[in-house]
């Protein structure tokens, strides 16, 4: 089985070896590693559409969902790296391995970055059940009584972003793990839970209807698009220096010069009007990142939730 | 008067040329999707999804509830039929629709349950009209607790759903429960019966358990006794189809019971038509006067889940519509193409789009009717379909089902799955081990393993909290009772044999 696996790559790398010049020759697969209708799911579609245009190749989207977005990625890191099998992840791509020790491939070696497509800050909002409007009133508040954060799972940036912020903040509270950002906006909107942190994308519909309130944004400086919400290190709660993002990633081993024509293209590609509107609806603003910078932005990020993971014990036995 | 107005604004977006076509083309999509075995909603939606974005949202959405409700509709007839369920959530429905149509009376079951998913989605669509912020409002109350009371209540009224000894139920229950618990657990992220296999770490899939233990297990039993002549053709006229005045009394209440139990389950957040289906048997079952009868071509046994099904697919919009959660990964996507064209789903969306939230409301109304107009022709060429030869309708099915299996998450691993559980399914024939109490612990497992443990984590892990809150405490004791009653009746029943026994002897 093993000999058959490598002699079939072996097969794929050769005929797959394409130059920066003639990619893409055929068809692009767009994996998302997660269920349809999330909103990586519809980013992802917007931008096989403007690829599409582009490229003049069909790219189809492909849901690979399953443990945190590990499914697919690992499908992606067994592909052949010509360009013609990318994938589409959220910072769960830094995160997920940190908790999941046993992966069947490098998340370093064996995936390369390519462009960043979207970035927002981790934003804090809070359900029925608590009293404070603005983050200087929940610090008060959460050190009186100790509060439920919901996690959108186990190893998912939501999940790290709360441990995060737990231990900056010293605070005294519990996660409770849902499955997915859905379920956890409800247990908000019940008051069975507390806290939820995570991108805009997952929490603004929600901000906006009124159904849970944005009291924070995780950082150094307050988000222009939510200008009224306090920011934590405003509030004295240091070293929080992320942002969510979602990025474009390809298999290990890739040419730098393909690379570097994918990273233009799709640079150019979020750009566009229809995808511009895509972003504006999801309070999130266009990435735009060398495929250096972004690469050097994933490596930072594994080193510091593999350095929380540890120091937090939240790694899975 | 509102209401009148709405529903009047309703029908008039419903009713518009290109609306109806769409709704058209939807239903009858989602017909034959659900008639094929394997193939599901999900998929079938994610791969129209790309039209959706040259479409005017309206219409697009009611395309995509068209497929999604008219699923539920095709999906009783290869149950009934080859007792292979085209969906997950009409597994049940097989367990009284193929004696039925091993009886000959497969054309009344796929009349009857086409009544009864009639009555169902409108029931359903009469909840949804009328109360819809209500029920959001009540759903959010409802915690991790409640949840796993209901469960509960649910796993304890159904583990004697089939026939066979208590016993070999019961076992097949805590089977399923243990096959549920494979893959990566939700509270502590541990691998759970992974085997170091990644394809595992997400849990087995539910189409996979369902289409091998049903389908490719009926198919592995059936190749060993070829009887394709034995359809009477007789039973495909007219005549043989309509109901009974039996049939109609016994099918009124599982009727109204069906569609109260399925209207309830799809209007809450994380349950949806497949555990709708095995409640309301479970249910009727256990209201039954001969429970006896069911497993044996029960009509009460189809109409019940038929009808809860699809309420529940039609109550399901509650919680997508009027709060912006989505119940399951279809509803997810029917928003997102929504939210593809700028419209954000919410408490909002009745007020600031009422001709997209009556419209597609009365959509609902109108694919319900085409549905029906559409099926009840359809059933004689369906009943027609047991007499194709076997060696053309099962390799084709079993390629179906496992298309449909890989197309769920685009992993070929399911469909190893699949085969797997259809040598499992053959072999629980051979020791005659009920499959459904398997398929029902498997179901509800999951739902209540987490809400148990996220209610603890919640109650920061005194278990007295739990039964503080009302309605756990209300749900909880009538489990209680429940049980008792169980065994006490078992015991009593137990009892009057043997004396019967010794009274013979003596």
């Amino acid at each position: 089985m093993k000999i058959l696996a490598a002699t079939a790559l072996a097969v794929l790398a050769m005929t797959g070896t394409v130059s920066a010049q003639d990619f893409p020759s055929r068809g692009v697969t767009l994996i998302i590693p997660y269920s349809p209708g999330g909103s990586t799911d519809l980013l992802g579609r917007q931008l096989a559409n403007e690829l599409q245009a582009k490229w003049g190749q069909p790219v189809v989207v492909e849901n690979r969902p399953g443990a945190g977005s590990m499914i697919g990625t690992a499908h992606l890191a067994q592909s052949a790296p010509d360009g013609h099998t990318l994938l589409l992840n959220t910072a769960a791509h830094s995160t997920a391995p940190a908790v999941q020790l046993n992966l069947p491939f490098d998340a370093e070696a064996d995936l390369t970055p390519i462009t960043m497509v979207a970035t927002s800050p981790y934003v804090m909002v809070a359900g029925a059940g608590v009293e404070a409007e603005k983050f200087s009133d929940f610090l008060a508040e959460a050190k009186n009584r100790p509060m439920f954060f919901a996690t959108a799972g186990v190893g998912s940036s939501s999940h790290f972003a709360a441990e995060l912020l737990m231990q900056q903040g010293d605070l005294p509270a519990d996660v409770v793990h849902y499955a997915g950002g859905g379920e956890a906006n409800v247990a908000l909107m019940g008051g069975h839970a507390d806290i939820y942190i995570s991108t805009t994308a997952s929490v603004m519909p929600y901000v906006n209807n009124g159904q849970v309130k944005a009291v924070g944004i995780l950082g150094g400086e307050r988000y222009d698009l939510l200008p009224d919400v306090e920011s934590s290190a405003e509030n004295g709660i240091e070293g929080i220096e992320i942002d969510g993002w979602v990025g474009l990633i390809g298999p290990g081993g890739m040419d730098p010069e393909l690379v570097a024509r994918i990273n233009a293209d799709v640079n150019e590609a979020i750009q566009s009007e229809s995808f511009q509107a895509v972003l504006e609806a999801n309070f999130v603003r266009a990435g735009d990142t060398t495929p250096e910078q972004f690469q050097e932005l994933v490596t930072r990020e594994m080193a510091l939730w593999r350095q929380l993971a540890q120091e937090r014990n939240i790694v899975a036995q | 008067m509102d209401m009148f107005a709405n529903l009047a604004l309703g029908l008039e977006t419903a009713l518009s040329p290109t609306n109806l076509l769409y709704c058209f083309v939807g239903v009858t999509l989602g017909t034959i999707i659900g008639v094929i075995p394997g193939i599901g909603t999900l998929a079938a939606i994610s791969m129209l999804f790309p039209i959706t974005f040259h479409l005017d949202p309206i219409a697009a959405i009611i395309m995509l509830a068209g497929i999604w409700y008219g699923t539920t509709y095709g999906g009783s007839t290869a149950a009934i039929l080859l007792n292979i369920p085209g969906a997950p959530a009409n597994a049940v429905t097989a367990l009284d629709g193929y004696p039925m149509a091993r009886q000959g009376r497969g054309g009344l079951a796929l009349l009857m349950t086409t009544v009864a998913s009639f009555i169902g989605g409108s029931f359903g669509i009469i909840i949804l009209t009328l109360f819809s912020p209500v029920i959001a409002g009540y759903a959010l109350q409802v915690s991790s607790a409640e949840y796993f009371a209901l469960m509960l209540l649910g796993l304890v009224a159904a583990s004697t759903i089939s026939d066979s000894s208590a016993l070999k139920g019961l076992a097949m229950v805590v089977l399923g429960l243990l096959l549920s618990t494979v893959g990566m657990d939700a509270q502590s992220g541990a691998a759970r019966f992974t085997f170091g296999n990644l394809a595992l770490l997400d849990g087995l899939s539910i189409v996979a358990l369902a289409m091998g233990i049903f389908g490719v297990a009926e198919i592995i039993a059936s190749v060993r006794k070829i009887n394709v002549g034995d359809i009477d053709r007789k039973t495909i006229s007219w005549s043989a189809m309509l109901p009974s005045r039996d049939d109609v009394r016994r099918s009124w209440m599982p009727l109204v019971r069906g569609s109260s139990v399925g209207s309830f389950f799809g209007a809450l957040p994380g349950t949806g038509p497949s555990v709708a289906a095995f409640m309301a048997y479970a249910l009727e079952k256990r209201s039954a006067k001969e429970p006896e009868r069911f497993g044996n071509g029960a009509i009460e046994g189809i109409m019940a889940p038929e009808s809860a099904n699809n309420a529940a697919d039609q109550t399901a919009f509650i919680p997508t519509l009027s709060l912006g959660i989505p119940g399951s990964a279809t509803m997810a996507l029917m928003l997102g193409a929504l939210m593809i064209h700028g419209i954000n789903p919410g408490p909002n969306l009745i007020i600031e789009q009422p001709a997209l939230f009556w419209g597609l409301i009365m959509s609902f109304w109108i694919g319900n009717v085409l549905l029906v107009i559409m099926n009840l022709p359809l059933i004689g060429l369906w009943v027609r379909l047991l007499t194709v030869p076997y060696h053309l309708m099962y390799p084709s099915i079993l390629m179906f089902i496992c298309i449909g299996a890989y197309s769920v998450r685009y992993n070929a691993f399911d469909v190893f799955v699949v085969l797997g559980f259809g040598l499992l399914g053959y072999l629980m024939r051979v020791f005659a081990l009920p499959a459904a109490p398997l398929l029902l612990g498997f179901v509800l497992g999951p739902l209540l393993e987490q809400h148990f443990r996220r209610a603890m984590v919640l109650a920061r892990g005194d278990f007295t909290a739990m039964l503080e809150r009302p309605v756990t405490a209300t749900v909880l004791s009538l489990t209680g009772l429940l049980l008792v009653w169980s065994v006490w009746s078992g015991w009593r029943k137990y009892r009057a044999r043997v004396r019967a026994q010794q009274a013979i002897e003596a």
